[in-house]
């Protein structure tokens, strides 16, 4: 027997035997997907528009690829002004014409729910990411980081960069219904009453800037003119960090009031450079499209359940398990994880790299 | 009576009084807000009007055809784009390019609409909302969703908002705002001064008088349009400076604010009458009103609200009061020329 | 008044109409083996239901030669208002009845500035559909109101009747309401003859102003009670419920052959562009094309709704300047007004 047949057998066996490796999985074995199965899948963010949903679509393509799913990968989404309603009818259409899969990041918690119900009962697989939907409209969610976590990640950069002594800062947030940063800023809240580690950051107030640029510079200077004595702008939303950088710069206030929160590392660079910007944190969202695809995937093919306490590989990431929501009841979530902040010390490393 | 009737038109009564309105607003805000007499206070409404009045100017000569322009919102969103684009991939570009490229550009979009104004007889709103539509779909089609970044951008275009063009005293009167004051003034001159001003007017006034007295009407407003879609274009430019990361919604919805401008400012949106003067102190009002509330510990859900009354108000004053003011202006003068003829009789 | 020739060019631009939307509907049946079905028919009205019954009302509007830029933020108004006050525990039957109330006042408000002091509709609509969005951002703020009644939810599902929703089925009579006042009763000709004169119509004893503020009226009600069917289709309220609805309906309206000057177009035209923009719509989604690509496709669609006519005339203006070189006609010179001036 030549090396050749030999290795040519073996692998025979491996196939044969894969189906039933995968069955047993069930017993704590973590999953593995198997590639190649054809699915018609549509990743829906909340605005196509925004830089950090198209650095998903780039994870999830990646995904694509390396499943080998010889179907289609959509990405499509609304106009800003017609974000629900948007959705609810990219979701309708997506069902009538029997996609297997829609991974959503939604606009609104309730709105969308009789459509992904009825997407669901059509035999779709509703997968929520970034932003979710209630428990019933869904498979499950896959959450970028905990929300509380980010409440208490924001409340140690404040922290930090405002050291023992503390003192006054605000928080510059995207629309005032953003489902996202209202639970971020709460569990913030929540954080910085019950630690006493805290007791000298004083939050005193929550304006919003609509993730509109310009709304977001004015109220970033309204802030400063507001409060005199402020010291620390925390905004937790990409659009607004970045503008308020730039209202920063222009006015010269720089290190004068200092900068914190969410925001892409490549919109924020000649900031930090800058000393606009002292310190700010936030997840791949290219990871989190790669994450949510494979999710998706096999949970569309059947390699997974969807079940809490299941267990999988996704790819290059690694091991995951499906666990409750601790936010939301009968909620089903994978958590990603973990943050990754940046700041004056360590941003060369991300630069370099890029 | 007869002297003041001499002295001032109704249009100056007009922009007196919206004078008179925006010292008691500062002065309502100066005892509401504290340190609100500082050249604090001054810098952020100076330069958070600056793009608006800029593109107002244009609107306003669109206006005064008795036509209208929604998609300057659009337009300075691609324009701002488009020249942040370029200059972030060409480092070498000079501030003279880049200015030029983002005009020329913004006066190609108004050429669009201009054609289909007025060679393609199409109604403005019509022409205008489908263009505001377009403009911004194909501008997120070419962004492909990817936003300029400032670390791409030379230094001198991130530092020009902090340019100083003066000081006097503590106030420092910066290059852009400095600059679109100007182009306000310039226009004005343009406008009393120009045979291509008084045209405008006349149009607005009466387009089948205008073309029966051989104006070229078409040309005139098609010239509006490209003047409309240049300055949004310069609109677009600062804009670029003043934000640096620029997506593909960039300037959505500012086509409202600077509708509300050139209304506030008298301009009457059926053509023929308004000033670059009073829609400058309109752009003025609508920006102290939005700076200083957000300063007033107000809430933030009422803003909407106020704005929408006050542009009400301010079309509803303008329809009553101007044209009273006027039949009295024009009554006057009639009883001028009877006393006057009287006095002749008796002679 | 309606003459000869007028109704000869609509009967034409109708024809028109029904070849695009075959032509559409094809498309869209090569594309898709999912467009046909019951499912997809109910849902492409489904989704527009309270745009297109909307455009029903701005049809009389237009063709009076006002405009309404008000109606979002009315819908918007009256779904807050709605949702404001079944969340105060007032219950949801009188929550209806309050919220159709105000938006009928809101429209009257609309009507006397435009009808009695004289102010032109595109400013007066533009200013308060500012003013009625802040009311109701005022009314919500941030929050967003469901868990609605089971039988408020109901209207706004399909499966009511049959496979149809409330809305369809209010969309069809109203349509056949419409369609009777406006082609066969006194009350519908004074609105095309106020749109074509108005300074003739009021000389010969019409009553202008009452015409038109009962249209502003109507106006409100209808939009108030969208605004409910969009927050029962929905389940929940919010802010900025129906924002930017205006393109699409004012697009409908001008599509179906109506003048934006006034004076001129039929509920058919308006019905069979109802059914072109819908079934575009539906194909461009199955086709994934993104929202801001529909979008633009429906401002081109807007802009050449009326481009296409005017060339229309122009080249058969030329072949009568051709054919009737030496006997020019008084009608060519009437044809030059209102060509770019705004609405008023």
């Amino acid at each position: 027997m030549s090396t050749k047949k030999l290795f040519t057998s073996l692998l025979l066996v491996a196939l044969l035997l894969a189906p039933i490796l995968a069955a047993n999985a069930q017993d704590g074995e973590p999953i593995i997907a198997e590639p190649g199965v054809e699915l018609d899948m549509v990743l829906l963010p909340k605005d196509p528009g925004n830089p950090v949903f198209v650095e998903a679509n780039e994870g999830a393509m990646e995904a694509h690829e390396e499943l080998e799913n010889p179907g289609e990968l959509i990405f499509t989404g609304p106009t800003p002004e017609n974000a629900i309603p948007g959705q609810i009818e990219i979701i309708t259409s997506s069902t009538t014409e029997g996609v297997d899969a829609i991974m959503i990041s939604a606009n609104a918690y309730e709105e969308l729910v009789p459509a992904t119900t009825a997407a669901m009962e059509a035999g779709i697989t509703i997968v929520t990411w970034d932003s979710p939907v209630m428990p019933e409209g869904e498979d499950l969610f896959i959450a970028q980081v905990d929300f509380s976590e980010t409440g208490i990640v924001m409340a140690d950069m404040a922290l930090n960069l405002l050291g023992e002594e503390g003192g006054e800062f605000a928080v510059l947030s995207a629309t005032p219904d953003a489902s996202n940063q209202n639970a971020w800023i709460e569990a913030m809240q929540a954080a910085l009453e019950e630690d006493e580690k805290y007791a000298n950051l004083e939050l005193v107030d929550i304006v919003y800037g609509n993730d509109v640029a310009e709304d977001s510079y004015n109220q970033a200077l309204g802030l400063v003119d507001k409060y005199p004595d402020l010291k620390l702008i925390m905004a937790p939303t990409t659009v607004g960090i970045a503008a308020a950088a730039k209202a920063l710069q222009d006015e010269e206030l720089c290190g004068t009031v200092l900068l914190s929160g969410l925001g892409l590392p490549s919109e924020m660079e000649s900031f930090v450079e800058a000393g606009c910007a002292q310190e700010f944190a936030l997840w791949s969202f290219h990871d989190l499209g790669y994450l949510t695809y494979y999710v998706s995937y096999m949970i569309a093919s059947g390699q997974l359940e969807g079940e809490i306490g299941e267990t999988f590989v996704a790819g290059r990431m690694g091991e995951y398990t499906i666990e409750e929501d601790p936010n939301r009841e009968d909620g089903k979530r994978i958590k990603m994880g973990p943050f990754s902040q940046y700041n004056a010390d360590n941003f060369d490393e991300w630069a370099s790299g890029e | 009576m007869q002297k003041v009737r001499q002295l001032i038109r109704p249009e100056q009564i007009r922009e007196l009084s919206l004078l008179l309105i925006i010292i008691l607003i500062v002065i309502f805000f100066g005892s509401q807000i504290e340190n609100y007499y500082s050249a604090r206070t001054f810098q952020r409404i100076s330069s958070s009007v600056m793009i608006i009045m800029v593109v107002a100017v244009g609107e306003t000569m669109v206006v005064l055809t008795r036509n209208i322009d929604l998609s300057v919102s659009s337009m300075v969103g691609f324009t701002a784009y488009l020249a942040g684009q370029q200059v972030s991939q060409n480092d070498n570009l000079s501030p003279a390019v880049v200015v030029l490229l983002a005009v020329s550009f913004g006066a190609l979009l108004g050429l669009i609409n201009g054609l289909l104004v007025a060679y393609g007889k199409i109604p403005a709103i019509v022409v205008t909302l489908g263009t505001l539509a377009i403009y911004r779909g194909a501008l997120v089609e070419y962004g492909h969703s990817k936003n300029i970044l400032v670390r791409d951008l030379p230094d001198w275009l991130v530092n020009l908002p902090r340019e100083t063009l003066f000081s006097v005293g503590e106030l420092d009167i910066r290059l852009l705002a400095g600059l679109a004051f100007i182009i306000v003034i310039i226009f004005q001159m343009v406008l009393l001064f120009l045979p291509y001003g008084r045209r405008l007017y006349a149009i607005g006034s009466s387009p089948d008088a205008a073309r029966i007295a051989g104006l070229p009407a078409r040309r005139i407003v098609l010239l509006a349009y490209v003047l409309c879609g240049a300055l949004s274009g310069l609109g677009g430019f600062i804009y670029l400076s003043r934000i640096g990361t620029v997506g593909t919604t960039a300037a959505q919805g500012l086509h409202m604010q600077v509708i509300a401008a050139v209304v506030v400012g008298g301009v009457n949106i059926f053509g023929g009458s308004g000033t670059m003067i009073g829609m400058m102190l309109g752009a003025i009002l609508m920006g102290i009103l939005e700076q200083s509330l957000i300063r007033m510990q107000i809430n933030e859900f009422w803003k909407d609200a106020i704005f929408g009354m006050f542009i009400l108000l301010a079309v509803a004053s303008d329809a009553l009061m101007m044209n009273r003011l006027r039949d009295l202006w024009a009554r006057g003068a009639i009883q001028m020329r009877i006393a006057q003829d009287a006095a002749v009789q008796k002679e | 008044m309606l003459q000869n020739r007028d109704w000869r060019w609509l009967l034409r631009w109708e024809s028109l109409l029904a070849v695009i939307l075959v032509a559409v509907i094809a498309a869209n049946i090569q594309m898709s083996s999912h467009y046909l079905g019951t499912d997809n028919f109910v849902n492409l009205f489904q989704l527009s239901i309270e745009k297109i019954i909307m455009a029903l009302i701005m049809t009389f509007i237009i063709i009076n030669g006002e405009i309404d830029l008000s109606v979002a933020s009315v819908m918007g108004l009256s779904a807050c208002l709605f949702g404001r006050l079944y969340d105060q525990d007032i219950p949801a039957e009188m929550a209806v009845v309050i919220a159709l109330v105000v938006g009928t006042v809101c429209g009257t408000f609309n009507g006397f500035w435009i009808a009695y002091a004289g102010l032109p509709s595109l400013a007066v609509t533009l200013a308060s559909s500012i003013m009625f969005r802040g009311v109701a951002r005022i009314l919500l703020e941030d929050r967003s109101v469901g868990l609605f009644p089971q039988w408020f939810n109901n209207l706004g599902q399909p499966d009511l009747i049959g496979p149809l929703s409330f809305g369809i089925i209010l969309f069809v009579v109203l349509f056949g309401i419409c369609l009777i006042v406006l082609q066969l009763t006194a009350f519908g000709r004074y609105v095309y003859i106020i749109g074509n004169n108005k300074g003739a119509a009021r000389y010969s004893g019409i009553k202008v102003r009452q015409t038109k503020l009962t249209l502003f009226i109507l106006s409100g009600l209808v939009a108030s009670l969208c605004g409910l069917l969009l927050a029962a289709r929905l389940g929940t309220v919010r802010a900025n419920a129906a924002e930017e609805f205006e393109l699409d309906i004012i697009t409908m309206v001008l599509l179906g052959g109506v003048s934006i000057f006034g004076g001129t177009g039929t509920l058919v035209g308006v019905g069979l562009s109802i059914l072109v923009v819908l079934n575009l719509r539906n194909g461009m989604s199955l086709a994934h094309y993104s929202g801001n690509i529909q979008t633009s496709v429906v401002g081109a669609l807007l802009i050449a709704s009326v481009l296409l006519p005017n060339l229309m005339r122009d080249t058969r203006r030329l072949r009568q300047w051709r054919d009737f070189r030496f006997r020019p006609r008084e009608t060519d010179l009437e044809e030059e007004e209102g060509t770019w001036q705004a609405v008023g």
